[in-house]
């Protein structure tokens, strides 16, 4: 078929990661920059427990100790596991429903590059030396300007504005690539858990984000601009705050917990060499929690005083999520039950992760009842709780995934006799850690109190949780280790290297090629590639004949909007402050770099829409040439 | 092009033309329904307010139905989804309204 050819200029080195819209790459930049992240939030971690190793310690004044709470929590689940989630969705998903891009590749760099600036923006209040101190969830009036009148609590809304932005592009991209772009026969009903659970975690962010953006928008009218929203003496009122920030806050915990579920189902099926023990009630499971997620956000205000009728409805609603929960726990029981298990390194996450989340969820139901509420309520049972969904739940499964799919992101087995260590010191170390907090917290320790007098039966717990935190930094060094001596060793991993692959992702090279599929790839029943392998075939049967593909051109633009953005940041949060020089001042108070910084995005959206993209063809001769297996 | 058309269902569903005149039904119908809501704002002081009230909110709920249905193709084949999310979005906000007015406006 004849069509015009345009040459698109092919860049190289750190060009290339600039201008990049392929899904993997960017899914590699989402893992470097959710690492970083991750690692600094994991260091503010550390500091937290060796301020809480012994009574009245001096290792940390309050307000350091403030700040460490505020930007651990903060860091980690909006820079951290976000984009370690991002990561692996954007590296796998599109291989999973046997496309060869997302729906909206330059979206997609726009995101990523959004979601770093902001991530950057606030990890420089630690540079600049006002630091967000209201803690992660940032309640008004103390993080209003009366009670924090330094520049910590602009970081933290501008920072998460921006990265917001990213999340919120990311997540309308999946939905319209899973929607949109999956293979011939590629039903719903045949599309490999992960895909689904990162569907529904999309579908929350689609809802949940604009309650928080609202809510950011009007502290930051509120901080920046005098306005009166959350301020009593005004008219405001600073529960409306608490309810914005958690119709958003339950959300984002499933938007964080569903992905893991869809790697563990993934997961468990695979090293159990078992079809997932029921699929559809799986899918069905996962639907109900994203439903009822946004149905029970006031069970984090049951001390807020909101009445006892509403207080006993939204208990009751939190209650009923253990029951699509406790479906999942029992499939992945079952799917494991009677199956040839091979205790891989990413199985041993897997199956680690069902008894703790189990767990976690325990002490959810116990925290959903009100009465109960009030006596748990912010002592370190809470923190006990919240750990044990989010690391021994969601951090779990990340490691789970980044062992299982390690082969196909970057074509290399990652340790396999290293990695099993690494996960039983990441998971000693992590009972270690937070089992005990159940017990500090039922003893009366309040969280976010920054040291605590001895002999009130806190000492010998606190020193052991310290001891399980230094462990689990050691666990996630070993991991570390493992990637660094797996990438000096030649990227040979072959296209199935579990050999017991059942998914799309397994047909093609590891890693893929920037096409993906050479055909695409027709899908004939779920497990696509185990009822293949079923049938004796070696490859997929192609849905098209070998034709040139169409790819995105690459662009420099994501990469100037989100430092415009960021640059705007900086401009707004400094615009009335005195800096004793002249050329400062006359910068930031007259809106000068803020104005600058949107000039930038404005800019750079402008040429988006008027410069004509048409991308690139690869040819069918080239195609050939790579010699490549469809 | 092959490869373009196959990897992607959306390109391959063909709409049939329907032709204009349900569109010039619809057209008609919406401006029918503005006519009685400018009557109704018309005939303030003769008519009880509430009920004007509530007849604006009817004819504003049927255009926006109007709206959705013939002008954006949600009653053709292969909206679903469009749908699912716009119910899913107005609940969700539905739930924020009625969270504002009720504990923070009220209480």
């Amino acid at each position: 078929m004849a069509h015009t050819t345009h040459t698109v200029k092919r860049y190289s080195g750190l060009m290339d990661w600039l201008t990049t819209v392929d899904h993997k790459k960017i899914g590699v930049l989402y893992l470097i920059a959710g690492a970083f992240f991750f690692g600094i939030g994991g260091i503010e971690a550390i500091l937290i427990r060796i301020q809480l190793i012994k009574p009245q310690n001096t290792f940390l004044d309050a307000q350091t100790f403030n700040e460490l709470i505020t930007m651990h929590g903060t860091t980690m689940i909006f820079l951290g596991v976000m984009p370690i989630i991002f990561a692996l969705m954007n590296a796998i998903i599109p291989l999973q429903i046997g496309a060869r891009d997302v729906a909206f590749p330059f979206l997609n760099a726009l995101g990523f590059w959004t979601f770093f600036f902001g991530g950057l923006l606030l990890n420089l209040s630690w540079l600049i030396g006002s630091v967000p101190d209201a803690g992660w969830t940032s309640y008004v009036p103390l993080a209003s300007t009366t009670y924090s009148t330094h520049h910590g609590v602009d970081f933290y809304v501008l920072g998460l504005q921006i990265a917001g932005i990213g999340t919120l592009l990311g997540g309308i991209n999946f939905l319209a690539t899973i929607i949109n772009m999956r293979a011939p026969g590629m039903s719903f009903m045949r599309m490999p858990m992960f895909t689904w659970a990162s569907f529904i975690t999309s579908a929350l962010i689609l809802f949940a984000f604009p309650a928080v953006t609202v809510g950011l928008v009007l502290l930051m009218f509120d901080r920046l601009f005098g306005g009166n929203f959350f301020e009593v003496a005004n008219g405001g009122n600073p529960i409306l705050w608490q309810h914005i920030f958690w119709i958003f806050g339950h959300p984002e915990v499933y938007i964080l917990i569903l992905p893991a579920f869809g790697i563990i189902s993934d997961v468990v099926s695979t090293f159990s060499r078992k079809r997932l023990f029921g699929y559809s009630s799986m899918v069905f499971a996962t639907i109900l929690i994203g439903f009822l997620g946004f149905m029970v956000w006031a069970h984090h205000m049951f001390a807020t005083g909101l009445g006892p009728v509403a207080n006993a409805l939204f208990s009751i609603a939190t209650m009923l999520i253990a029951v699509p929960t406790g479906i999942k726990i029992f499939n992945w029981l079952f799917t494991m039950w009677g199956g040839s298990i091979k205790f891989t390194a990413a199985n041993l996450y897997a199956v680690g992760f069902i008894p703790t989340f189990v767990m976690g969820g325990v002490t959810g139901v116990m925290l959903a009842s009100a009465p109960a509420d009030f006596q748990f309520h912010d002592t370190y049972f809470v923190v006990a709780h919240f750990h044990y969904v989010i690391v021994g739940g969601l951090v779990l499964g990340l490691f789970a995934g980044l062992h299982y799919w390690w082969p196909k992101m970057f074509g290399r087995v990652l340790k396999e006799g290293l990695g099993k260590a690494t996960f039983w010191m990441f998971f000693i170390g992590f009972q270690l850690t937070f089992f005990v907090q159940h017990f500090l917290g039922l003893t009366g320790m309040p969280r976010r109190v920054f040291t605590y007098l001895p002999n009130q039966r806190f000492d010998l717990m606190n020193l052991i949780s310290t001891i399980g935190a230094i462990m689990m930094g050691i666990g996630v060094l070993m991991f570390l280790w493992n990637v660094l001596v797996t990438s000096l060793k030649p990227a040979n991993a072959s296209n199935d290297p579990w050999e017991d692959g059942r998914t799309l992702e397994w047909t093609i090279p590891s890693p893929p090629p920037e096409y993906n599929f050479k055909q695409t790839p027709l899908v004939r029943g779920y497990d696509a590639w185990w009822k293949e392998k079923m049938e004796g075939n070696t490859e997929m049967q192609p849905a098209e004949p070998v034709g040139s593909i169409h790819m995105p051109s690459p662009s420099i633009l994501p990469f100037f909007m989100g430092i415009g953005l960021f640059i705007a940041g900086f401009g707004f949060m400094f615009a009335k402050d005195d800096f004793n020089n002249a050329l400062l001042n006359g910068l930031f108070n007259n809106y000068v770099v803020a104005g600058v910084g949107l000039l930038i995005t404005l800019t750079c959206m402008f040429l988006r829409s008027v410069i004509d993209d048409p991308g690139y063809h690869i040819e069918k001769e080239e195609l050939e040439d790579k010699g490549v297996k469809a | 092009m092959a490869a373009q058309q196959a990897a992607s269902d959306q390109s391959k569903r063909r709409h049939k033309h329907e032709g204009p005149q349900k569109h010039i039904v619809a057209f008609i119908f919406s401006i029918v329904l503005t006519l009685i809501a400018f009557a109704a704002v018309g005939s303030a002081g003769e008519v009880n307010t509430t009920f004007i009230y509530i007849i604006l909110m009817v004819m504003a709920i049927l255009q926006v139905v109007i709206q959705m249905a013939y002008w954006m193709h949600m009653k053709d084949k292969g909206h679903m989804l469009p749908i699912v999310f716009m119910f899913g979005g107005a609940i969700v906000a539905l739930t924020c309204i009625v969270m504002a007015v009720y504990w923070v406006w009220w209480g």
